[in-house]
């Protein structure tokens, strides 16, 4: 069994022990602990096998209308004041330098007492050498499964994290999480050719969870029938087209395209939101939501009860029946808008600054059937499998899909490789006309990134709308 | 066991250079003492410092000041030839016999592999200290100086301007490595970090985001960099206002930038080079050694005793010497990138190429990517060779490892007619199979600029690329 550098318990009456003996004005403290399991291995050899473990206090201060931050990795009274001081002084060299004071905080009712992510105590309590030995299990039958795989790799990871959040105007609040996620990577050649099939699973909470949909076994079938199916298939056309988005892209989309722009600090830099609150961004199918929980299935992997700014998670309708209704606020965005946060500040690590990130971003369900889809589209092209994805502030997004189906006469063709598409979100929302009825969460592996990596996720349902797809022949 | 300090790295003191790196080695050698009594056989601590001053600056203002200062460890251990590893940023006695412990538990029930063992002692050469006097001694104000300089300069450039974000950093890190075989060493490093992003806005005409970073060591180069972050983010965000789909979908030339050559050639080529996936049967180069996969001239070297870039250094992550690199030369594939693991595998030396920080078992990669310049002449004379086609700034999007198969979203790119820019692209994407183009590299520049402070490399002209209009 591995052992914790730091035994786990309630931080907070030090921090708020810390915080009265500090001079006034905002002091926010947060303790962050941050275990993480990692285990990875290709062709029957363990490559990765660790666990590590970070902790600390990050210390925000409003001084001079400016925040100042800095850390310490000591959970000590005089460690934490010390580290006051160094953010006060830091927000005072460089108060010259701001333009725009910081507004008093919005006053809300902050988060106080305990938050448990489920799963925690049971993942916790799982040896390492369960997980290990799945992924070697894993990785051999993807391995064996066809002659013209030649590499197979799985990994697993898991984070836990303990925040203890105490703030000068009254957040009070100690929360515990776990994210465990699985991979597997599957890489099949033939006739000099190389192609590779990869499935990944992430969510908060535990091992019941995490393989609630599909085993890790049949997620590693999978990515080796990818892999050895692609060897032998097309590509398809570019150009401007009518797709079906499986949930996975219908995530990316959500997230990238027009998550992204809707965070208040992209707003305030001029992102294409900025200014069109209330007007019509999507197709009357559109209503778009970000969330603290889990809806509609449990485990999304940016599950989390409170922010870190001690504000509670709740959730945001972004767009409502294709209308604009809300941007994603930290505290400061909020005053200087005139709204409540949203929850949304997060910060990676004891020593990063809580930013504007997503949590679990989604495309809320509507009324047709995958089949009904399908028979809808005359010319087109059925897209599954998420790869990476970016997005700019103009709402112009790229991302990646591993597998396409060609659609003519509502009949769906056999299997293409897949590509990247493209478009303006909201232009691309507005040609949404089918939302499908089936709802699935497919983001919660890997990591949002913006200056620091925050785990999220994103989902829906299948949706129809046109984009620009990054084909062969055009 | 109580929680007496064992080589704890004092915060925010006064101590020099050296006495952090001391302190650092002490920590590891107490660690890999440790691992040793707690029953590895083989034991390898890697220990960093890092003092970082920054300010961030959202909507063209000053946002955050941020002054931290922080150490990690990291033990590696072989018990029967197995692995395990094990990280903390806690330095007291107790943490550090938990990180033992740990790693040797992992170890225990991972399965052994023939080729789990450490690198002996290579002898190192050292490069001349890395941190420059002048920059030793910049702190916070410093870097809310360069912030407001670069935001308030890239405004003053055009009205059109807004500025997303900027990040001004002065950082300092100190490394030190201990192993059980001998290995021994320690180096430190401090660099001034810039980066901007944003657009250009024109009424409801948002522009094509656009990003620009440099990473300097000499603080009398910090000047020049500004200048040149500002000149190339603000140019090129006004540039993209106005964009309009590119007129025509086509498979041909297209003209790439160093940045975009960097993406879309070099890093698919560099993890084929990886002599772990050409030993595991994932490198679509693996069967390719000796033979020329790319066009005549094209070449790219490893050079991390370049001090210029951001990951130059004397030693590796596994303390074996770093060292000049041929990756490819003329086109020809000349040789793998090792660390520790891949040479064990093989029963040779590394290369100097294992990876990674004190966090995470070491990796494999490169370090100062160079792209050799070729006689295809200026920007501009590589226009007039391309006639008429696209131009790409930057490459949004991904190539795929194994197939070399890439797509995406061709950002801050023009249309060229006639050999000159006549009107900025939007939505446009391109795709190819980025092996089967190194042979169609049909020009590159005549000079090899540095990209992102951390490569260097040309424009560059490639054929059979294709152009998919939005």
């Amino acid at each position: 069994m591995l052992g914790s550098m730091q035994r786990a318990s309630d931080p907070t009456d030090l921090l708020q022990d810390a915080l009265n003996e500090s001079a006034g004005g905002f002091v926010e403290l947060r303790w962050h602990k941050k275990t993480t399991r990692g285990l990875s291995v290709e062709k029957g050899r363990v490559d990765t096998a660790t666990a590590s473990e970070h902790s600390g206090v990050g210390v925000r201060v409003l001084e001079s209308g400016t925040f100042g931050f800095a850390s310490t990795d000591r959970l000590e009274k005089g460690a934490i004041l010390r580290a006051i001081g160094e953010a006060r002084t830091a927000a005072r060299a460089s108060a010259r330098a701001r333009k725009e004071r910081v507004p008093d905080l919005p006053r809300v009712a902050l988060a106080r007492g305990r938050f448990d992510a489920p799963g925690v105590d049971a993942t916790l309590a799982r040896p390492i050498e369960a997980a290990l030995e799945m992924l070697l299990e894993v990785e051999r039958g993807a391995r064996a499964s066809s002659s013209r795989v030649t590499s197979a790799s799985t990994g697993y990871a898991e984070i836990y994290e303990e925040k203890g959040i105490v703030t000068s105007d009254g957040a009070k609040v100690w929360t515990r999480t776990v994210r465990p996620e699985f991979r597997v990577i599957a890489v099949a050649a033939s006739g000099g050719e190389m192609q590779r099939g990869a499935e990944a699973v992430g969510v908060t909470g535990g091992w019941e969870c995490l393989f609630e949909g599909r085993s890790a076994n049949e997620l590693g079938e999978k990515a080796a029938k990818q892999a050895v199916d692609l060897l032998d298939a097309g590509y398809p056309e570019g150009g401007r087209t009518r797709v079906l988005l499986s949930p996975a892209l219908v995530g990316l989309l959500t997230h990238e395209a027009v998550g992204h722009t809707v965070e208040a600090d992209f707003v305030a830099s001029g992102s294409c939101a900025a200014g069109r609150l209330g007007t019509r961004v999507a197709s009357d199918l559109v209503t778009l939501c970000d969330s603290g929980a889990s809806e509609y299935h449990a485990g999304a992997g940016g599950t989390m009860a409170v922010d870190d700014e001690g504000v509670l998670a709740g959730r945001t309708t972004v767009i409502e029946n294709g209308f604009l209704r809300s941007y994603l606020h930290d505290r400061e965005s909020a005053a200087r808008s005139g709204v409540a946060p949203t929850g949304n500040a997060r910060a990676w690590e004891y020593d990063d600054e809580p930013l504007i990130r997503m949590r679990n971003t989604y495309i809320a369900p509507g009324t047709s059937t995958l089949e009904e889809m399908i028979a809808g589209v005359s010319d087109g092209y059925l897209l599954d499998g998420a790869s990476n994805g970016q997005a700019d502030a103009n709402g112009e997004f790229m991302f990646g899909t591993r597998e396409a189906y060609r659609i003519v006469n509502g009949k769906k063709g056999p299997l293409m490789r897949g590509v990247n598409i493209s478009g303006s979100a909201f232009d691309v929302l507005q040609t949404v006309d089918a939302v499908g009825r089936d709802f699935r969460w497919d983001l919660g592996s890997g990591h949002c990134g913006k200056g620091q990596p925050a785990k999220v996720d994103a989902g829906g349902p299948w949706l129809s709308c046109e984009v620009v797809l990054g084909g062969r022949k055009s | 066991m109580s929680g007496t300090a064992v080589g704890r790295v004092a915060v925010k003191d006064e101590a020099t250079t050296r006495e952090h790196e001391d302190r650092l080695l002490s920590a590891c050698e107490a660690l890999v003492g440790l691992a040793l009594r707690a029953g590895a056989h083989e034991a390898e601590a890697f220990a960093t410092r890092a003092e970082k001053a920054s300010a961030s600056f959202e909507k063209g203002d000053l946002k955050l000041a941020h002054v931290d200062e922080g150490s990690s460890i990291g033990l590696r251990v072989f018990r029967d030839a197995r692995l395990g590893f094990s990280a903390t940023n806690q330095f007291d006695l107790e943490s550090l016999e938990q990180v033992a412990r740990n790693a040797v538990a992992l170890a225990t029930a991972s399965p052994a592999d023939p080729a789990n063992r450490l690198p002996d002692v290579q002898r190192l050469e050292m490069l001349a200290p890395l941190v420059h006097p002048g920059l030793a001694r910049l702190g916070i104000e410093e870097a809310v100086d360069y912030g407001h300089a670069l935001v308030t300069r890239a405004q003053k450039h055009d009205a059109r301007i807004s500025v997303d974000g900027a990040n001004s950093s002065v950082s300092r890190v100190a490394q030190a490595i201990h192993t059980s075989r001998g290995v021994r060493a320690t180096e430190s490093d401090a660099m001034v970090s810039l980066s901007i992003s944003g657009m250009a806005i024109q009424g409801t005409d948002v522009g094509g985001f656009h990003y620009a970073s440099d990473a300097v060591r000499d603080p009398a180069r910090i000047e020049a960099s500004l200048t040149a972050l500002v000149d190339d983010f603000a140019g090129t965000a006004v540039g993209n206002l106005g964009a309009e789909s590119a007129r025509g979908s086509y498979q041909g030339l297209v003209l790439l930038s160093p940045d975009a050559l960097l993406d879309i050639f070099v890093a698919p080529v560099l993890g084929a080079a990886s002599a772990i996936a050409v030993q595991r049967g994932r490198s679509a180069l693996g069967k390719r050694l000796g033979e020329r996969i790319g066009a005549p001239g094209f070449s790219i070297h490893d050079r991390p005793h370049d001090v210029d870039l951001a990951g130059a250094g004397s030693f590796d992550r596994e303390g074996q010497p770093t060292r000049d690199f041929a990756l490819l030369e003329d086109g020809w594939l000349r040789g793998w990138l090792y660390n520790g693991y891949a040479a064990a595998v093989e029963n040779r030396l590394s290369t100097g190429h294992a990876r990674g920080g004190a966090r995470s078992v070491p990796s494999l990669g490169a370090h100062a990517i160079h792209v050799a310049a070729g006689s295809g002449g200026t920007r501009e004379a590589l226009l007039a060779t391309l006639g008429k086609g696209l131009l790409v700034q930057r490459f949004s999007g991904s190539v795929d490892p194994a197939s070399g198969d890439f797509s995406g979203v061709a950002k801050s790119s023009r249309w060229v007619e006639g050999g000159r820019v006549v009107a900025p692209v939007r939505e446009t994407l391109l795709s190819g199979n980025a092996y089967q183009l190194l042979a169609r590299i049909v020009s590159l520049g005549s000079r090899a600029e540095r990209v992102d402070g951390g490569a260097r490399a040309p424009w560059a002209l490639v054929d059979g690329v294709n152009v998919t209009a939005g």
